[in-house]
């Protein structure tokens, strides 16, 4: 531990700051800024558009005020602390100051598309010009200074302070969904005191923020004794509480078309299609460790494959019905399974991935050609899948598709769970950590890599059947490269190998963007920051299976003893293995 | 290359062989078929060599910046198609400044002087940044961790290009040297094809002589040699990763402008199947492999242009200029395939 360089660390706040400005430039010049103002936070005080600026700066000057680890340093005194998130803050909304002023003595509208006046507007928080830029300044000031009231507090008060913000935030984004079920469960009143023109009321978003601030402080002081208590509970009752909570988990899932009406449906139903290709992927991914970039291919093929067997207008013409397809398309799906993946599995991890990423390709295009149009209709695609028929069920409605859909999710989380736990799945994961050792202690790795690729491609065939039946057509536009680089997005932020991330993932990557209109055209920008942000800093993801948790901790432990050998002098720390 | 049986016949290995027959007799009876109907004359397949040369010089450069980022650091920089756009698309509003000033008339050489600037130095910058903030925290984690960010880096500066500049296609202004056609030994060519040939050969010649020659260079090819070795021989290791993706940089930033001279048009998504060939070219040469880059490239660029008629029109196929692409991801998923370390490389 060395003495802090105070004058070092202000220097950093600076530049720290810097970075703030550069983020809020950075977010108005995408559009960002004015793209997010209609969509309210808290109607009437804070719009989403300047909410994501603002928390840029509050966590760039909340860091500033943290010497990084490889100073060594000991911790800032609280008025350092302080001084080090104003000064942050001050620079931030300077430097924002600095570019409307800028902005707005040059035209930079012929090369920005987004450096309109109406960004400057925004980003001046609705004052008149000379006047905005003082505001500007004091804002940055005053988010400098929550940043420091931040640090003044305990930890056991900052957790649920900044859980009890986040509530409302997340609450006020998930309005179209909310209000929708309170109005269907009839509840108007309600759904009136939350919400108002698509953000919570200031009412709302107070007792969204003082009872999760409740149930965060009772956590904070009080959850160790229930989590004993609950410890302390004979087997019996334990079994009956995971019982209870599985059944009113089984209810909300299937009462939940019937809860959110048509559009939602539709929305959870696709949601349903990513959670399969997401199992199927992450099997391919996570458990076995081979980084599949065509995994559209097999979702391609699912839904032709139902298509030109299902539809009266294909060039087979057989017309079959959709349950006696689906066998025949999981048949095709592992036989394509094989065929893409015995060439391609002898290749190193990268290069792996270029590969598949070609053949997801070629697929397409294909697809797309005029070569094969007597078989796929080229570019028109095919028309008229009918819905899948049984006990006179109309499943095109999404209300009711949503079931069969569900269906095959929990069947596909069964199985990719059970896999995951018996003798493949360990063979699996002997064969991600080091191929020769797990060879060498009879593994046949070439079999499982393949069997690998055959259930991912199973999962994936029939996530597009299921899409071919959900549009009731399939083109060759809608089964391109992005398709696989959500699923894997979605996989990377839920926690490779683990299933209830790909849940989680599908409902943040693909549910979310379906209610936030505004996102549509962010989503791509988006999900390659997330592949980015997660590989830096969280790359076990947010749900992390166990085993990944323990595999990444293990390295970062063999990381520091290599920093300590090369570092010479200090003997390697002694590592505690469980 | 030797063939040699494995010694237990495996399914893998049946389907291997499946398909390197069934390409081989493929290939064969495709250009056999179209060779005999003579569907195109002499003067076709010179066209469809001189543009694949040209559209190859232009992949050869972009196979640089791949080559040499792998030689450093092993790895695949997925995101270098988008450093690529990135130089085109930001030196269009310079392009389109000049010419409504009247330089880009009046003092043409001048003027794309400072857009090759314009374009070379953004696509530099963007490098640059990229391996800053996306792969250096990351040098010691496992291998698909910095694949994974590149990836995500490729769809963030494709976007955030998209959203800065506009979704739309844009049309540069017409440079008025560059039309027309040049006769060399009595056969016209057209002005744009001979000089993209000739500055990007001009340009991996500089680039072979500053890798071979300079003090930068050596410490260039010490760092691929080995890290740990480099830096105890006083090479700042850091610098030098980051002066490889600087010069990748340039080089695809110039290769931007090149592109531009050929197909006149940008847009945010115009680097992503220019990058993906170019790493064929670089997988192709043998990836880390200089030369080999610059061949690959070239070879991969006629192979496009004159594969889709030679191997398919023969079938009659309908429409083959729509199956360039295809032709150009065989060739990808081939050679991953069979020759993973190149056709210049040799078996690691």
């Amino acid at each position: 531990m060395n003495e802090l360089d105070v004058r070092r660390l202000l220097q950093r706040a600076a530049w720290m700051g810097l970075l703030g400005a550069l983020a809020t430039v950075y977010l108005a010049l995408i559009g960002i800024v004015v793209r997010f103002e209609p969509r309210n936070v808290i109607t009437g005080y804070l719009t989403l558009g300047l909410l994501a600026p603002a928390i840029a700066i509050l966590v760039l000057s909340y860091r500033a005020a943290i010497p990084p680890r490889t100073w060594g340093a000991e911790t800032p005194t609280r008025a350092t602390a302080a001084a080090a998130s104003l000064l942050a803050g001050l620079v931030s909304g300077s430097g924002v100051a600095a570019f409307l002023l800028l902005n707005n003595s040059v035209d930079l509208s012929g090369v920005f598309t987004n450096a309109t006046p109406a960004t400057a507007r925004v980003l001046g928080l609705g004052f008149e010009f000379p006047a905005a830029y003082g505001v500007l300044v004091g804002a940055g000031l005053g988010i400098g200074l929550v940043a420091a009231a931040l640090h003044a507090l305990r930890p056991q008060l900052r957790t649920p302070l900044l859980q009890a913000i986040t509530a409302v935030i997340l609450l006020s984004l998930m309005e179209p969904f909310m209000r929708v079920v309170l109005l269907q469960l009839g509840q108007n009143e309600v759904a009136g005191f939350f919400y108002q023109s698509g953000g919570l009321t200031p009412a709302g978003a107070a007792l969204v923020f003082v009872v999760v601030l409740g149930i965060g402080l009772a956590i904070a002081f009080r959850g160790q004794q229930v989590r004993e208590r609950v410890g302390a509970l004979p087997s019996t009752q334990q079994r009956g509480l995971q019982i209870a909570a599985f059944v009113v988990g089984l209810v909300v899932l299937l009462w939940l078309p019937q809860l959110i009406g048509s559009f939602l449906s539709e929305v959870i139903g696709t949601v349903g299609l990513y959670i399969l290709m997401g199992l199927g992927l992450n099997i391919v991914v996570g458990y076995a460790g081979l980084l599949d970039l065509g995994y559209v291919a097999f979702f391609a093929i699912g839904a032709y494959a139902t298509a030109i067997l299902t539809s009266p207008v294909s060039a087979l013409g057989v017309a079959w019905p959709f349950w006696l397809a689906i066998p025949v398309v999981m048949l095709v799906a592992a036989f394509s399974g094989l065929l893409i993946g015995a060439p391609v599995l002898r290749l190193r991890g990268d290069y792996l991935a270029i590969v598949t990423l070609g053949i997801g390709e070629i697929v397409r295009i294909l697809l797309l050609s005029d070569a094969l149009r007597p078989w796929t209709g080229g570019a028109q695609g095919i028309l008229q899948v009918p819905p899948p028929e049984l006990l006179d069920i109309d499943f095109f409605a999404p209300q009711n598709l949503y079931y069969p859909i569900l269906a095959f999710v929990v069947l596909g989380a069964l199985v990719a769970f059970s896999l995951a736990n018996s003798r493949v799945g360990r063979a699996w994961n002997a064969m991600r950590e080091d191929e020769d050792v797990a060879s060498a202690t009879g593994i046949n790795v070439t079999n499982y890599k393949l069997l690998a690729f055959a259930l991912g491609a199973a999962f994936g065939c029939i996530a597009g059947a299921f899409l071919a039946v959900k549009l009731g057509s399939i083109f060759p536009h809608n089964l391109n490269l992005l398709v696989s680089i959500t699923v894997l997005s979605l996989i990377i932020l839920g926690g490779m190998g683990s299933i209830p991330g790909v849940i989680v993932g599908a409902f943040v990557l693909v549910g979310l963007p379906e209610l936030l209109r505004e996102f549509g055209e962010y989503r791509l920008l988006i999900y390659g920051a997330v592949l980015i942000t997660m590989m830096l800093w969280r790359p076990e993801g947010l749900i992390p299976s166990a085993q990944r948790r323990r595999e990444l901790h293990e390295e970062v432990g063999d990381e520091e003893q290599w920093q300590h050998e090369s570092g010479a002098q200090t003997a390697p720390p002694v590592v505690e293995r469980p | 290359m030797r063939l040699r049986f494995p010694e237990r016949l495996t399914l893998v290995d049946l389907i291997l062989w499946g398909l390197r027959i069934g390409i081989v007799v493929f290939v064969v009876a495709g250009s056999f078929a179209t060779l005999t109907h003579g569907l195109l004359g002499v003067e076709g397949w010179r066209s469809l060599i001189v543009v694949g040369l040209a559209q190859g010089s232009i992949y050869a450069l972009i196979a640089l910046g791949y080559t040499l980022v792998y030689g450093v650091l092993f790895m695949i920089n997925f995101a270098h198609g988008e450093v690529f756009m990135s130089g085109a698309f930001t030196a269009f509003f310079v392009a389109t400044g000049l010419a409504s000033s009247g330089v880009l008339e009046a003092n043409p050489f001048l003027g794309l002087a400072v857009i090759f600037g314009v374009a070379m130095v953004t696509s530099m910058s963007v490098a640059i940044l990229l391996e800053r903030v996306a792969y250096r925290p990351l040098r010691r984690a496992p291998r698909l961790v910095p694949l994974i960010t590149a990836i995500g880096a490729s769809l963030f500066l494709q976007y955030t290009f998209r959203q800065l500049y506009g979704s739309g296609v844009r049309s540069y202004p017409r440079i008025d040297v560059l039309v027309g056609t040049w006769d060399i030994f009595g056969v016209p060519f057209q002005k744009t094809q001979v000089v993209v040939i000739v500055a990007a050969m001009l340009l991996m010649v500089g680039l072979y002589y500053f890798v071979q020659r300079t003090r930068t260079g050596r410490a260039m090819r010490a760092v691929s040699e080995d890290k740990d070795v480099a830096a105890m021989m006083g090479i700042n290791v850091d610098r030098v990763i980051a002066t490889t993706f600087a010069i990748g940089g340039l080089l695809a930033g110039a290769a931007g402008i090149l592109y531009v001279f050929l197909f006149n048009s940008v847009s945010f998504s115009m680097g992503f199947l220019p990058g993906i060939k170019a790493f064929t070219a670089a997988v192709l040469g043998g990836i880390g492999n200089i030369v080999g880059a610059m061949l690959g490239g070239l070879f991969l660029g006629v192979l496009e242009s004159i594969g889709p008629v030679l191997f398919l029109s023969g079938f009659g196929v309908p429409a083959t200029n729509q199956l360039r692409d295809v032709v150009a991801f065989t060739l990808l998923v081939l050679v991953l395939i069979f020759r993973p370390y190149g056709i210049l490389g040799r078996k690691e």
